[in-house]
């Protein structure tokens, strides 16, 4: 996997996006898991889910990431399916790392909200 | 070495925990400010109660409602003309505060007859109002009155009216944040579901986390009405009681507020199903962008487009008109917590403005992970930052402009540094496209005052006077 | 026809006319110089003060918090009044004077106040030798009497701990002129200078109007020293303004070191003010200057000019502090103001025996009314009320929608007055004041009939 790249991906989703800081762990991993799961769907041509609210709200926000990548990281066209899945593993390991596992954030594992 | 022990702080060197100097190639697991933890005392610090949280930041909004706070006559009057967030009815939110002026013989004796006399005299005195929210405040919750079966009492007397009760002692918890909580939690138990709304579009949303400071939500519902989205109910800027009862037949919830309504958004989610969107409604990037999410989410991005490029071409000319000028201006953000990290990127990418220091009241860990994922390196970052502190940060960072309340805008004042109301606006609304030109206007405005010359020039100095230079 | 004294029938408080305790009692905390207040409660009933503090006056005012969370309500408030005081000692190297100020909260839990002080005492000579802090025990319960009260409260209880013992006779006089503003002191400062009268004014606030300085030096503070106040037992006489602000402090210099008290009517208007130079002459032997007699004489002259032909019948309501609303009543009758509704905040029992409300009472014979522990609700009332008839309201900016939703002329007086710009500079007491304050209604009263296009005309020529 080229680092530099995911890297690129990485700060660009830190800084940019809301939906990785969910008030708790499982509220962060859904979005993560859905929010990313669905960009790489739509920059692996495979069409979204779009059945439930949920995934409607997952497919917008990655609606807009993935124009976002597209407009800030020109590569990213030439990149194939299996390069962005990898890619895309890659960035949600990093953002469940940063955002969940070493976290230090004191209130992400509160059962209430 | 990030985490910032400054010199004020010397004989607390707990601060240390709560001061962030970012460095490049550090992130949040790293270092994290500890907040929402207790206040030192004797610190001057900023924040307020659990109170005002409930009472005024979001209750105290509603524009059909009385605010009926059983407690001391002070906790009435301090959150009363106090903020500005006005309605489309003549404000009668910001013309009315209610209190049951409890004496010492309610201490001794209990509180209840006072409040339940006082409640029928309010609805009495205004017969048109039939919307109550009761808050308890610090002495009423330590005798322990109980407000829940004072509120059933009163509706059971009064069919035609419907009352809310909040628990929120100004000790509670360690700043306003733990109001927003109660007031929060309290309302999706108890309200959330018992109105139903009336649809009158095939999109509808909750807009949460907006309290119409400046106007705010009448601009922005400006931007729904093109869009052809209902709004259910707005949590709670410009809104009615019973808006809020309906919240749970909303399609989606937008949040902008996540520190004050983050909770109701939860809950919503967790009991009726309701995703979650997360937007910036400050600075046009961003409020494109959320546009765009909230159009795609229903299928209607050709609106979406439309509106965008109709505000663009609008409003874009004058932003860039003051980003031209606004460029390199070093500005810090001390406010409640969601506008560092609102504001931070936006007044970068929009206004070419660098903020260089944010202090936080009363934000969560949450909030600190979202900004510091924002802000630049060499940006001090603090929270329940007091006054010594924000001197010695004013020395090291020397903020060309402070966005924060009137009273710290003041105390900077004296050191030549103009302030923004970073809570209410000096000029509002400061949401949407619109908005933010207002924003940039009104920090041009502050940045180029001429008085700061003025004020920085010691007559007895051997430079002649500027005026006189130009008459010659 | 004539005066009738009542009192609020309802429980509640529709729109308070004066804030709790503990606000009038951090008002009079930050006059002290080299003073923080430490406010022992939830964080709010400081930092709304503050608030209020720096609305009124643009200015920013030290106040501390004690910052009393959940587990204070519990288990009680002793380490955080002792880490407070600590705190404030360690980071603010200059402070001399710390009220200790109770609110609601702390009053129920019962926090021993006194024995924390004696253990902060101890606590300080250990960590700071050859350094004196005046810890001032304040109670100020929210739910008794009102800022007005609390105001009260602490400046008694400032005396009563600074000033201890009785010294050589210094030779001053002692002013107490109640919570006004920072031009109301000023001129009264300005009266003892031309009276060549050395005086302490209790306190002195004329900083509270402070300037932006080429250094950026800071200077909003108080001015009423600790030696002021230590000095307020060997003075010649005390003269107290106010008698619901700052009386019971003048009182207890009498009956304590045997400083005679005088109490005056608070010197609004001409009359008053004219009692007031006689009574300083008196006590000090100072004769009364030509300036101030060519003062008065200016203010009467103005004021001429507006009283018979523009004043005369106007049917005023006033609203604020007790001491201002009383003194303003009396006023309106020497400019012949009708004032026909006066409304006092708080239920301090004594209002309706006040000699002042009972010499108005005696002399009305107009329709009058004086309200006790009254609301803003009671005004609003009245002024929707057709047959009540209001011209103007004097009282503070609390009372503005009432005015603005029914079209009144309003002159805003007393505190706080943020809605409009720079009046705590202004002041309102003696001739001086009486004068700004007449010229002020009149000039309100103009622009109503123009905006209004009510015999605006009559202006053309006047």
């Amino acid at each position: 996997m080229n680092s530099e790249k995911l890297d690129q991906l990485y700060t660009y989703v830190q800084e940019r996006c809301l939906w990785q800081f969910g008030s708790r762990t499982w509220d962060r991993q859904e979005s993560i898991d859905g929010v990313l799961g669905t960009a790489s769907d739509l920059l692996t041509g495979k069409p979204p889910a779009l059945e439930t609210p949920q995934q409607k709200l997952f497919y917008a926000d990655a609606k807009a990431l993935v124009a976002d990548f597209k407009a800030h990281f020109p590569w990213i066209a030439d990149a194939g399916p299996a390069q962005i899945r990898e890619l895309i593993d890659g960035l949600k390991a990093k953002l469940v790392d940063i955002t969940i596992t070493n976290s230090r954030n004191g209130e992400l594992n509160h059962s209430l909200y | 070495m990030p985490m910032v022990l400054l010199e004020c702080d010397k004989d607390i060197p707990e601060r240390e925990r709560h001061i962030y100097l970012k460095v490049d190639g550090e992130d949040t697991r790293d270092f994290l400010p500890i907040s929402n933890a207790p206040t030192i005392p004797g610190t001057l610090s900023e924040r307020g109660c659990s109170f005002c949280g409930a009472k005024l930041v979001i209750g105290g909004v509603l524009k059909d409602t009385i605010q009926m706070i059983h407690g001391p006559i002070g906790c009435a009057y301090d959150t009363w003309h106090t903020k500005r967030y006005p309605t489309d009815n003549g404000h009668f939110n910001l013309k009315y505060v209610w209190s049951t002026d409890m004496k010492e013989s309610h201490i001794v004796f209990g509180g209840e007859k006072r409040l339940e006399k006082s409640m029928h005299e309010a609805f009495d005195e205004m017969p048109d109002i039939k919307r109550m929210i009761v808050y308890t405040t610090c002495p009423t919750a330590l005798i322990g009155d109980d407000i829940r079966a004072v509120a059933k009492r009163v509706m059971g007397d009064r069919p035609d009216v419907d009352i809310f009760t909040c628990e929120c002692p100004g000790f509670a918890g360690v700043s306003q944040s733990k109001g927003h909580h109660v007031l929060n939690i309290g309302w999706v138990n108890e309200k959330v579901g018992t109105v139903e709304p009336e649809i009158t579009s095939k999109y509808t949303i909750n807009f949460i986390g907006d309290y119409n400071i400046g106007g705010d939500t009448q601009l922005l519902q400006k931007y729904w009405d093109k869009l052809g989205i209902q709004v259910i109910a707005h949590f709670t800027g410009n809104a009615n009681y019973d808006d809020l009862r309906g919240m749970h037949r909303a399609q989606l919830n937008v949040v902008n507020c996540a520190r004050s309504a983050g909770y109701i958004a939860n809950e919503l989610k967790k009991r009726y199903g309701i995703p979650r969107l997360d937007i910036d409604s400050w600075g046009f990037n961003y409020m494109a962008e959320g546009i765009r999410k909230v159009c795609t989410f229903f299928g209607i991005e050709e609106k979406g487009e439309a509106l965008i490029a109709e505000e663009y071409a609008k409003w874009k000319p004058q932003l860039d008109w003051y980003k031209e000028r606004l460029k390199g201006t070093k500005m810090a953000i001390w406010t409640g917590g969601p506008r560092l990290w609102h504001w931070t990127k936006s007044v970068e990418d929009d206004l070419g403005v660098q903020v260089v220091a944010m202090s936080s009241k009363f934000g969560h860990q949450e909030d600190f992970e979202k900004v510091i994922a924002r802000g630049q390196s060499g940006t001090y970052y603090i929270d329940d930052g007091n006054e010594l502190e924000f001197f010695e940060i004013i020395g090291l960072v020397k903020p060309d402009v402070i966005f924060t309340g009137p009273r710290v805008g003041e105390l900077v004042k004296k050191l030549h540094i103009p302030y923004i109301n970073g809570h209410a606006y000096h000029n509002g609304p400061y949401m949407g496209f619109e908005g933010f030109v207002n924003l940039a206007r009104d920090m041009y405005n502050a940045v180029h005052n001429p008085l700061l010359t003025l004020a920085a020039t010691d007559i007895r100095g051997t430079t002649a006077a500027t005026s006189l230079e130009a008459a010659e | 026809m004539g005066c009738e004294i009542t009192t609020k029938e309802r429980a509640g408080v529709i729109n308070p006319m004066y804030d709790c305790q503990p606000a009038g009692a951090q008002f009079a905390g930050i006059g002290i110089k080299d003073s923080i207040p430490l406010v022992h409660g939830g964080q709010g009933c400081c930092m709304f003060v503050r608030l209020l503090f720096a609305q009124h006056f643009k200015e920013n005012f030290d106040i501390a918090s004690t910052s009393l969370h959940e587990d204070s309500a519990v288990f009680g408030g002793h380490k955080r009044i002792q880490d407070g005081v600590m705190v404030l000692a360690q980071r603010y190297p200059d402070l001399r004077v710390i009220p200790l100020i109770t609110t609601c909260s702390t009053e129920v839990i019962g926090d021993d106040i006194e024995g924390n002080i004696a253990q902060c005492n101890a606590a300080l000579k250990e960590a700071f030798p050859g350094r004196k802090i005046h810890i001032v025990p304040v109670h100020t319960p929210s739910f008794k009497g009102s800022q007005v009260g609390g105001y009260s409260e602490c400046l008694l209880s400032v005396i009563k701990t600074i000033a201890t013992h009785k010294g050589a006779p210094n030779g001053k006089l002692n002013l107490f002129p109640g919570w006004v503003n920072p031009g109301d002191v000023m001129l009264l400062k300005r009266y003892m200078r031309e009276m060549d009268v050395d005086a302490t004014v209790f306190m002195d606030t004329e900083d509270f109007d402070s300037p932006m300085m080429p250094d950026k030096s800071i200077h909003t503070h108080g001015r009423t020293t600790v030696e002021d106040i230590a000095g307020a037992a060997n003075a010649i006489g005390s003269l107290a303004l106010a008698r619901y602000e700052g009386g019971t402090s003048a009182q207890y210099l009498q009956t304590e070191f045997e400083v005679p008290n005088t109490q005056l009517n608070s010197p609004y208007g001409i009359a008053n003010t004219d009692a007031m130079l006689q009574a300083v002459s008196r006590i000090t032997g100072k004769p009364i200057p030509e300036s101030l007699v060519r003062e008065r004489g200016i203010a009467i002259d103005a004021l001429q000019d507006l009283a018979h032909m523009f004043f005369a019948g106007k049917r005023v309501a006033l609203f604020g502090h007790p001491d201002l609303v009383i003194g303003l009543a009396q006023f309106c009758l020497e400019v012949e103001l009708k004032p026909v509704l006066l409304l006092l905040g708080d239920d301090n029992s004594k209002y309706k025996k006040d000699p002042r409300i009972l010499d108005l009472k005696a002399k009305a014979d107009w329709d009058m009314e004086v309200v006790c522990n009254a609301d803003l609700w009671e005004l609003e009332k009245r002024v929707k009320n057709p047959d009540y008839q209001i011209d103007l309201i004097l009282g503070h900016s609390k009372g503005r929608y009432v005015a603005i939703e029914h079209n009144i002329p309003m002159v805003r007086v007393g505190f706080p007055t943020f809605d409009r710009a720079g009046l705590y500079r202004k002041p309102t007491m003696g001739y001086q004041g009486a004068m700004d304050l007449g010229e002020s209604i009149a000039n309100t009263l103009f622009a109503h009939m123009e905006f209004n296009k009510d015999r605006e005309w009559l202006l053309n020529t006047w």
